[in-house]
């Protein structure tokens, strides 16, 4: 047993004295930091490696648009974006970001290629794709697609929305039809009073099986 | 079972009166001091409490926070006071103690000063001072508090992540006073259930707990070293020893006081093992563990016992708001080698199984259940059962992120007949006591507990 104790406490020696360097360092106020290793070691926890997060409490941010990335995490870091999981996850994330991390973590994410999910249920899927392309000329609510993009990957500040998890998509809609918490998304406020529950919940299913 | 339900509620009307003046005062103590002081790591990654407790309910670690602890509690940015406090307010009132005044009593428990957080890049730690209120205790086996601080769980941590498109390691290093204290998981002994100060879930009267139940917290030290894979495989070796001189800052004073430091022999082997999987907006592990201590019959030479543990547990968590649900059940078997000769082994078991529901990280509720059981080989027949066992329904709400108020309820359906030193207890030996089933033990417990 000595000698296990001795192995351990060498070993532990042996791996600080190794690898203590800035390249594994999750230093949130540290500006030498670059995006990529900010990503993979702090953001990846969240997010998932590449940015694609498995869990749907956390959006997935592979291939999203560098632009509209740049401007939600400056958001963050002004407290513009006051969304309640924003104020409790991403503020204090974003608080000391330089122009230049955002910037790099903007142009990672965009380079990552997103995966996406396989929704079951066929009627959800039909009608979602049906407001993405159409809207909903009753409640006055335009196609998606006007904005964000043929295939839904955005294109500057219009967001990326295919490939998005469902249940994210069906937070920030309600976020943006009920409050103001996302003033940046004030064009998108008129969208999201015209559609309901149930056709949210389409559209957001849809959304989170496409490419 | 209808009397239980109504004493209980008796119980908790009287309780009432003191504790929602108190709560009150609590909970606006914390409001005010919301921006100024939130414990250290939500201070030093700037998030809320339940980016790392399960809907807010501390300490059970979500993924993320488990990730937080595994590398080092290094994330985020370094605090100017790298210091929090806690305190824990609570009511215990058992529904039959026979003999032994005094019964109902709403106590100061205990506050904790904790230390901690991010010292290099890859080294952090946290650090726990416990200071228990001079009560004179409620039950003869919550055992009288000290009025006495003391060291408590702690634990220093260097770790380092390699991380790439293809690969995900963490590896580290640990030096702890607890043995499962270093754990992530809240199948742990050290962070199972139970964990509520003061409450007397866990293993209850009349039932001695394998050792690796806590039975070396700040008695002993070890050191390890781990390594988490791809989010898939956590593994694991520590080796123990007493915590006595230079460690002895880890260990002393003793808690309660006049209690004696245990001394194991040499350096003690802990293994851990542990599978995980998260799909969708669930995770799961399953886990194994090792524990073989040597343990000096009297002080610190002659003869030793053995005490060899195995333990296998399991987690599942579904978080997506609004809702939580987790799922923590462990099961330990310890077989006993005495060093006396010719004595007989002996074996002791505890399995626990808990599961809980939040919503919107503000109210909560959880059922646990617990059974042990000793073999009893060396303590003569006995007229009572040879474990314990019961059931723990609870409910909780937490008003601010840093305020938890809880009401449990503790139903026994059996009593042993060991009391926690391991000897034949009064339940066994003074029948002048009119304590006469296991019912008699069921207790209410209400607790407010604060983190600033
Ligand atoms: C503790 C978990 C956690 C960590 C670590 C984390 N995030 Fe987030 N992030 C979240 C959550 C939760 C949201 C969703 C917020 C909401 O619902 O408004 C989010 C949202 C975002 C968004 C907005 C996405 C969108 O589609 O609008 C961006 C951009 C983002 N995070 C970037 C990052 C970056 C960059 C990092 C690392 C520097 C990071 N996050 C680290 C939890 C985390
Ligand atoms: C008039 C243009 C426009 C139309 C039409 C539009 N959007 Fe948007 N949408 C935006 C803009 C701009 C944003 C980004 C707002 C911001 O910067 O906060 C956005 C944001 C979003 C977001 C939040 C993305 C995130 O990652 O947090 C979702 C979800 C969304 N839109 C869904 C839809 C759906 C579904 C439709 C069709 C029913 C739709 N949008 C139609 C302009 C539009």
């Amino acid at each position: 047993m000595k000698k296990l104790m001795t192995v351990v406490v060498l070993g532990g020696v042996a791996l600080v004295a190794g690898c203590s360097d800035i390249q594994s360092s999750r230093d949130l106020a540290n500006p030498n930091l670059s995006g990529k290793q900010l990503a993979e070691q702090v953001c990846s926890f969240c997010h998932g490696a590449q940015g694609n997060s498995i869990d749907a409490q956390f959006p997935r941010l592979a291939g999203q648009q560098p632009q509209y990335l740049t401007e939600q995490l400056k958001a963050f870091r002004s407290h513009g974006r006051s969304d309640p999981k924003a104020t409790q996850y991403m503020w204090g994330i974003a608080r000391s970001l330089t122009d230049n991390q955002i910037a790099e973590l903007a142009s990672y994410y965009y380079g990552q290629i997103p995966t996406h999910g396989a929704p079951t249920n066929t009627t959800l899927v039909a009608e979602g794709d049906k407001i993405f392309h159409n809207g909903i000329p009753a409640t006055n609510v335009p196609p998606c697609f006007a904005c964000h993009g043929a295939d839904g990957h955005g294109h500057d500040n219009f967001p990326r929305i295919a490939s998005q998890h469902a249940n994210y998509i069906i937070k920030q809609l309600h976020v943006i039809k009920y409050t103001d918490e996302r003033p940046q998304a004030a064009i998108m406020k008129g969208v999201a009073h015209g559609l309901d529950d149930e056709q949210i919940r389409a559209v957001a299913t849809y959304l989170s099986g496409q490419s | 079972m209808k009397y239980r339900i109504s004493s209980g509620m008796r119980a908790m009307v009287r309780h009432l009166q003191w504790v929602l003046p108190t709560a009150l005062a609590v909970t606006t103590t914390a409001v005010s001091l919301q921006a100024s002081a939130t414990p250290i790591f939500a201070r030093q990654t700037g998030q809320n409490c339940q980016a790392c407790h399960v809907g807010g309910q501390f300490p059970e670690l979500t993924p993320y926070g488990r990730m937080f602890k595994l590398t080092g509690y290094t994330l985020g940015q370094r605090t100017k006071l790298p210091l929090a406090v806690m305190a824990v307010f609570t009511g215990t009132e058992q529904k039959n103690v026979g003999a032994a005044p005094p019964n109902s009593a709403f106590s100061f428990n205990t506050a904790s000063l904790f230390a901690g957080g991010k010292i290099t890049d890859n080294i952090g730690f946290l650090a726990q001072y416990t200071y228990n209120s001079p009560s004179t205790g409620t039950g003869p086996f919550i055992g009288p508090f000290s009025g006495q601080a003391g060291s408590d769980n702690t634990d220093f941590r260097y770790a380092n992540r390699i991380v790439n498109d293809s690969t995900d390691l963490i590896y580290g290093v640990t030096f702890n006073n607890n043995p499962s204290v270093e754990d992530v998981w809240n199948s742990s002994p050290a962070w199972g259930y139970g964990y509520v100060p003061g409450s007397t879930n866990g293993a209850g009267p009349g039932f001695l707990a394998p050792i690796l139940d806590g039975g070396l917290a700040q008695q002993a030290v070890g050191a390890g070293a781990y390594v988490y894979w791809n989010k898939t495989i956590y593994a694991e070796i520590s080796g123990y020893r007493t915590g006595n001189g230079v460690f002895s800052f880890l260990t002393q004073p003793q808690n309660p006081p006049g209690a004696s430091q245990t001394y194991i022999a040499g350096t003690n082997p802990y293994l851990r093992l542990a599978l995980t999987h998260d799909w969708g907006d669930s995770n799961a592990m399953v886990g194994y563990t090792y524990f073989d201590v040597n343990q000096y019959e009297n002080g610190s030479s002659g003869l030793t016992d053995e005490y060899r543990d195995n333990m296998v547990d399991f987690q599942y968590q579904y978080i997506l708001d609004p809702n939580t649900v987790t799922v923590e059940v462990s099961d330990i078997n310890e077989t006993v080698n005495y060093g006396s000769a010719g004595s007989v082994s002996d074996t002791n078991s505890l399995f626990r199984a808990k599961a809980s529901y939040t919503y919107e990280a503000k109210y909560g509720g959880s059922l646990a259940f617990f059974s042990g059981t000793n073999s009893l080989n060396n303590y003569g027949p006995s007229m009572f059962g040879n474990g314990t066992s019961g059931w723990t329904p609870e409910i909780f709400w937490i008003p601010v992120q840093n305020v938890r108020i809880g009401y449990q309820y503790t139903f026994y359906n059996s009593v042993g007949a060991l009391d926690l030193t391991g000897t034949p207890n009064y339940y066994d030996t003074a029948q002048t006591l009119p304590i006469t089933k296991p019912g008699d033990y069921n207790t209410s417990f209400l607790y407010v507990w604060a983190a600033f």
